[in-house]
């Protein structure tokens, strides 16, 4: 039972990171068609990147914790990645530049939504196989 | 050997090479027509068959487009300027034909081929050909004579230049040669037919006899279109003959001569030479220019004088053509593009190795009698494309009886107002053009109504603040900036309404209430940092007209203020947020004087200066951006605020210019940069670009767009701004001394449109309180041919953006990285270029290059060697770095190649002259390398931003004596070089006067060097010196055979 709702949980904070991900894709994608203005842009994206930065660390070891070893060493990745943008201070968008980084925060943001709807895909499979045994 | 691009090196150097016999022989074999083309090689031989072929080559045309193709190839061969003329040969004819009234026609249609029109032409061979095909009749039918020849003429000509290039220059060329034909002949082989003419006119009999004679050496199956044609040409009245006849008479003889061409070659070159007119040696330069170098690669002997290689002596030449071909566009100082010539497709912008983009400088100014026009549309709002906005221009055209236009950029049809209605004339123009400067001109003002303002338009502000710590005061600082603050009141801009304000600061902010009830200013200190607050809401920026008198005994009693204090730390951070607090409800100009590094608050700073062991590490790029993010987000809201930022960096220590350069960047400010002020060494220097930073003309709250049509984009822009949105450039203060520069790409893969248009808008506040808008607009035709961009291109508008390209790589890689993509850049356009020309020819160990780009490389090694690029952590101080960067990522295309490229000019012998004036000055230009420097000399080298005079060891004593008194003997880095009491000394300033009026953006400061005198000398002059070879950095041979050798890999 507990392993469902390790799995649930673990679920959920997937679906926060992607909703977190996808509206900060939408601020970009409005900066770009020039909907908002770049100041209001960059502070609602830099707003929630720790937000996602935690969660996403927070989901890490949720599957430390509960032992979902595979799942655990799928997270590492992203966890270890978004650290060194922290540590390098690069975590956040850069209002002034925001404009020439545009393309490439664009990339970064979509490689890492197929990265967790990947990862989503494998945790409901896990929630599924934890139900059925 | 002669190499500076000029044709006459082609000339020198093609007889050596036998290249026309390979070609004889080709195409011999390929095609009857041929055989009389490739002859070419020597005049004579081309030209005996010449009178029957020029009826013959336009039928012919369009069977044999190929033979012609091939002549063409050949033509553009390394014989550049001087093969080209040869097919003309064979089409003269057809100008001989009506000798005598037909110099004038050539010269009309001369004029004509650069236009626009022939550029279609010119791309499009085959359609051309067959229209001519039912002109040619004519002759034929009418024998009366000049009326069709001009049309065949015409008609031969695109041909050739299809083959060729498809390029319009080089039909140009032909043209005037054609022209000449003559008059060069006539050197040897005319004179005497000439001579001969009037017996021979009779004979025209003889003239049939003797062609078919002359056509039996081509295969027969050519004579027999001749011979019609022939029949067609005999008619002509017998004026038009006679030359021919000539032409033959003279030319029979030649033909078994003609073996050895290269002989011929050269005789003819020369013949050109001497009788070309002077169009169509422009014309020819333009093919392309050549240097030959030793082909040897890492051979010791450069097998190259320096003496021959190009150097832009005469300053920036911009190209001229593009402006006569549109006269509608505005003037080049405002608007200047990579090339004017834009690819029609991706994969030729691909081919085209060299940025596409523009350079912009929306306010430069207009020398007088240029003045930009001011149109008022009260009535009618100000007309737009209802699409895509773009500004009513000269480009637009009317239709439907001037009651819709068309959009140049998007070609969407729009109405046309009411009251901006006027009928059109015949011709389809508008019969109130003449009163309407925003249909003639490319560039006018438009008065902006209040849809263009979010709010009432600002008055222009000026905010100071001032560092009155110890080293400020001690440095003088504090009293020279007192006093011309002082000395410009008058001259600020927009009097009535002129806002004013100070702080001051050390380790504590002083606030001045200045209200004009006051008798003197009230100071306010707030010592609490973290939480700084401003101690009075209004007053703090006053009316200047209202509180002239309490602003006035301010800045008296300012130095005296502050002599006494012993204060060293520096509040930076805090006192630019208390300023923002002040400034943010209007705007404006805020003037930072900084002599320390900031050391309390937010954000302070660190030495983390010159660590000699980052250099040449992945780390190397930190040093150059701020350290501290509050400046990046100061700076963006100071733009929000429509607050411009100017910082005058006065530090003898290092004071992190890029941190606080930061902030001039993205608001559209300057970075001034003073190191070890002193006020008696830089107070002139300090006092001239404060008052012109006072007193130019400002434009206020502005924004910057340009569009482009459809199929183009801008996509990325370089200069000192912040982008509110993807293609608005948010400018708090604009004024004459700032470009900006911006690259584009082709969004489509073919671009269908004949012209791209492009159109500047700024918007902005004057300084009078109007809003206003100011368009230029500017069209560039759209080419199929790497060719004719290269022809068209610009060397100062791609240095200027390959400067910002690498300054702004500076921030991210490594300065090497910085310099390598330069080089490769340059390599890749060269190696393409030698791509288009290597095939047909055997180019050996030359290099050859595009005349517009002849002077790319040098500029190229001068940037590679300018202060923001150069060596690596010794040979500039950091913060030098860091300030010419910002400094050249706002300079105009003309000043920054100055600064790349210096004036070096030797003015003892100038001195010396009794009677000489100074209105007589008329020294030249001096390659910038040591072995100009004389010793008897004395030399002054001006890059814009100072002078260096440079006295040679072996100047005459009395000289010195003269300029500098009795400091001549003492130390130069002392020595103040002031007007003294002697005629020399007085005609030295007086040039030096003269030189910097040519520029005041920035004042020159003179440093004064004696030879021989480390590490003065170098570290003022040698290091300049970008020719030659200094620290490890190429000489300008080295850089050429370096490049050279890179092309040639893999070309």
């Amino acid at each position: 039972m507990a392993d469902l709702f390790a799995w649930l949980l673990s679920f959920f904070l997937l679906i926060a990171i992607v909703g977190i991900i996808l509206y900060q894709l939408m601020c970009l994608a409005d900066l770009e068609f020039d909907y908002i203005n770049p100041y209001d842009s960059a502070s609602r994206i830099n707003k929630a990147v720790i937000p996602e930065f935690v969660t996403q660390g927070s989901l890490c070891l949720l599957h430390l914790v509960t032992g979902h070893w595979f799942m655990f060493l799928f997270c590492v990745p992203h966890s270890y990645y978004n650290f060194t943008l922290y540590t390098k201070k690069r975590h956040l968008v850069d209002v002034t530049e925001i404009f020439n980084q545009l393309p490439w925060e664009k990339k970064q943001r979509i490689y890492k939504l197929v990265y967790l709807v990947f990862l989503l895909c494998a945790s409901i499979f896990g929630m599924i196989w934890s139900i059925v045994e | 050997m002669k190499t500076t691009g000029t044709e006459n090196a082609d000339r020198a150097n093609f007889p050596q090479r036998p290249a026309a016999s390979p070609f004889t022989a080709a195409s011999q074999s390929t095609t009857p027509f041929l055989s009389s083309g490739p002859v070419v090689g020597s005049e004579a031989f081309a030209f005996r068959p010449a009178p029957p072929n020029a009826p013959q080559t336009t039928p012919s045309a369009p069977q044999t487009t190929r033979p012609y193709l091939s002549s063409g190839l050949m033509v553009g061969s390394e014989a550049s300027g001087f093969r080209p003329t040869q097919p003309v040969r064979y089409n003269d004819p057809s100008i001989p034909r009506p000798p005598s009234s037909f110099v004038p026609p050539p010269t009309g249609t001369l004029q004509h081929h650069p236009t626009p029109q022939f550029f279609s032409t010119a791309q499009a061979p085959p359609p051309r050909t067959s229209p001519g095909q039912p002109v040619f009749p004519p002759p034929i039918r009418a024998p009366a004579g000049h009326v069709p020849s001009p049309p065949v003429y015409l008609h031969s000509q695109p041909q050739i230049s299809s083959g060729q290039m498809g390029s319009p220059p080089q039909s140009i060329n032909y043209v005037p040669s054609g022209r000449s034909v003559p008059p060069s002949s006539s050197d040897s082989l005319f004179s005497a037919p000439r001579s001969t003419l009037q017996p021979l006119q009779s004979a025209f009999p003889g003239y049939s006899s003797k062609s078919p004679n002359a056509v039996t050496q081509p295969p027969p199956v050519q004579s027999a279109p001749v011979f019609t044609h022939q029949g067609g040409y005999g008619p002509p009245p017998p004026a038009t003959s006679t030359p021919f006849l000539a032409h033959q008479r003279g030319y029979v003889p030649p033909p078994p001569v003609a073996a050895p061409p290269a002989f011929y070659s050269r005789e003819q070159m020369q013949h050109q030479g001497s009788g070309l007119p002077m169009g169509a040696v422009q014309g020819l330069t333009e093919d392309f220019s050549s240097l030959s170098l030793a082909s040897v690669p890492g051979s010791l002997d450069p097998g190259l004088d320096s003496k021959v290689l190009p150097r832009p002596l005469d300053g920036d030449v911009e190209p001229k053509s593009f402006a006569e071909m549109y006269p509608l566009n505005c003037n080049s100082r405002y608007l200047r593009l990579t090339t004017s010539a834009i690819p029609n497709s991706q994969s030729l912008t691909s081919r085209w190795h060299l940025p596409l983009g523009a350079v912009v400088c929306p306010l430069a100014e207009a020398p007088e009698g240029e003045e930009v026009p001011i149109v008022n549309f009260a009535t009618t709002g100000i007309i737009r494309c209802r699409r895509c906005r773009t500004y009513v221009n000269p480009y637009m055209t009317f239709t439907d009886g001037g009651r819709k236009f068309r959009c140049n950029i998007c070609a969407l049809l729009n109405d046309v107002p009411g009251d901006y209605f006027a009928q059109l004339d015949a011709n389809g123009r508008r019969i109130d053009l003449n009163e309407r400067p925003e249909l003639t001109k490319g560039t006018v003002e438009f008065i902006a109504p209040a849809e263009y303002m979010v709010r009432p338009p600002m008055p222009p502000l000026y905010f100071f603040v001032i560092d009155v710590s110890i080293s400020a005061v001690r440095s003088g600082m504090l009293e020279v900036v007192a006093q011309t603050i002082k000395s410009c009141l008058d001259r600020l801009p927009g009097f009535p309404r002129t806002q004013i304000g100070f702080i001051t600061f050390d380790s504590s902010i002083h606030f001045y209430n200045m209200k004009s009830s006051l008798t003197q200013p009230q100071m306010m200190v707030v010592t609490d940092l973290d939480d700084i607050f401003v101690p009075l809401p209004d007053d703090l920026l006053v009316n200047l007209s209202e509180s002239r008198s309490v602003v006035d005994v301010f800045l008296d009693s300012l130095p005296s203020m502050f002599q006494d204090n012993v204060n060293m730390e520096s509040a930076f951070g805090p006192a630019i947020k208390a300023a923002f607090m002040v400034m943010n409800q209007l705007g404006g100009k805020m003037l930072i004087f900084q002599n320390t590094l900031p050391s309390l608050g937010v954000g302070r700073l660190r030495l983390r200066g010159d660590d000699l062991r980052v250099y040449g590490t992945d780390k190397e790029h930190t040093l150059r951006i701020p350290e501290d993010p509050f400046y990046k987000q100061m700076a963006a809201d100071c733009t929000k605020y429509q607050i411009a930022v100017n910082v005058y960096a006065l530090s003898d220590k290092y004071t992190d210019i890029a941190s606080l350069g930061t902030l001039a960047k993205y608001t559209g400010g300057q970075i001034y940069y003073y190191p070890s002020f002193q006020s008696s060494i830089h107070k002139e220097k300090l006092r001239h670009e404060l008052a012109r930073d006072l007193t130019r003309e400002t434009a206020w709250e502005s924004v910057l767009r340009i569009r482009c049509g459809k199929g183009v984009r801008f996509t990325t822009y370089h200069g000192n701004f912040m982008l509110r949105s993807t293609d608005l450039i948010a400018l708090p203060a604009v004024d004459c001394d700032k470009a900006y520069a911006m690259q584009m790409s082709l969004e489509e893969t073919l671009l269908t449109t004949q012209t791209v248009y492009f159109q500047v808008a700024l918007l902005y506040t004057s300084s009078s309180g109007e809003r206003r808008i100011r368009v230029h607009t500017a069209a560039a035709p759209v080419v199929s041919e790497l060719g004719e961009m290269y022809r068209q291109a610009d060397t100062g508008a791609i240095i200027s953006l390959f400067c910002r390209l690498a300054i702004e790589k500076t921030l991210s890689y490594k300065l090497e990285e910085a310099r390598s993509s330069i080089q490769q850049r340059i390599v890749k356009a060269f190696r393409e270029y030698r791509n288009l020309y290597a095939v047909q020819h055997r180019l050996g160990g030359r290099m050859i290059y595009p005349e517009s780009l002849k002077f790319l490389p040098l500029y190229g090694l001068a940037l590679c060697k300018s202060i923001p690029l150069r060596g690596g952590y010794a040979d500039a101080q950091l913060d030098e770095r860091c300030a010419a960067g910002h400094t050249m990522m706002a300079l105009p295309v003309k000043n920054l190649l100055k600064l790349l490229y210096p004036n070096l000019v030797r003015v003892d012998e100038y001195l010396g002259k009794a009677s000489s004036k100074p209105d007589e000055l008329n020294i030249s230009r001096l390659p910038v390398t040591a072995e100009s420097l004389d010793s008897r000399g004395l030399y002054i080298y001006d890059d814009g931003l100072r002078f260096v005079i440079w006295f040679g060891k072996m100047l005459p004593p009395d000289i010195a004596m003269n300029l500098l008194g009795e400091d001549f003997a003492t130390d130069f880095s002392r020595v103040i070089l002031s007007e003294r009491d002697s005629e020399m000394s007085r005609k030295l300033m007086e040039i030096l006067k003269k030189f910097r009026e040519i520029d005041p953006s920035y004042y020159q400061m003179n440093h004064l060097v004696r030879q021989g005198e480390q590490p003065r000398e170098g570290f003022f002059l040698l290091t300049n010196l970008i020719e030659d070879q200094v620290g490890g950095m190429n000489g300008y041979i080295d850089w050429i055979q370096q490049i050279h050798r890179q092309v040639q890999q893999n070309a």
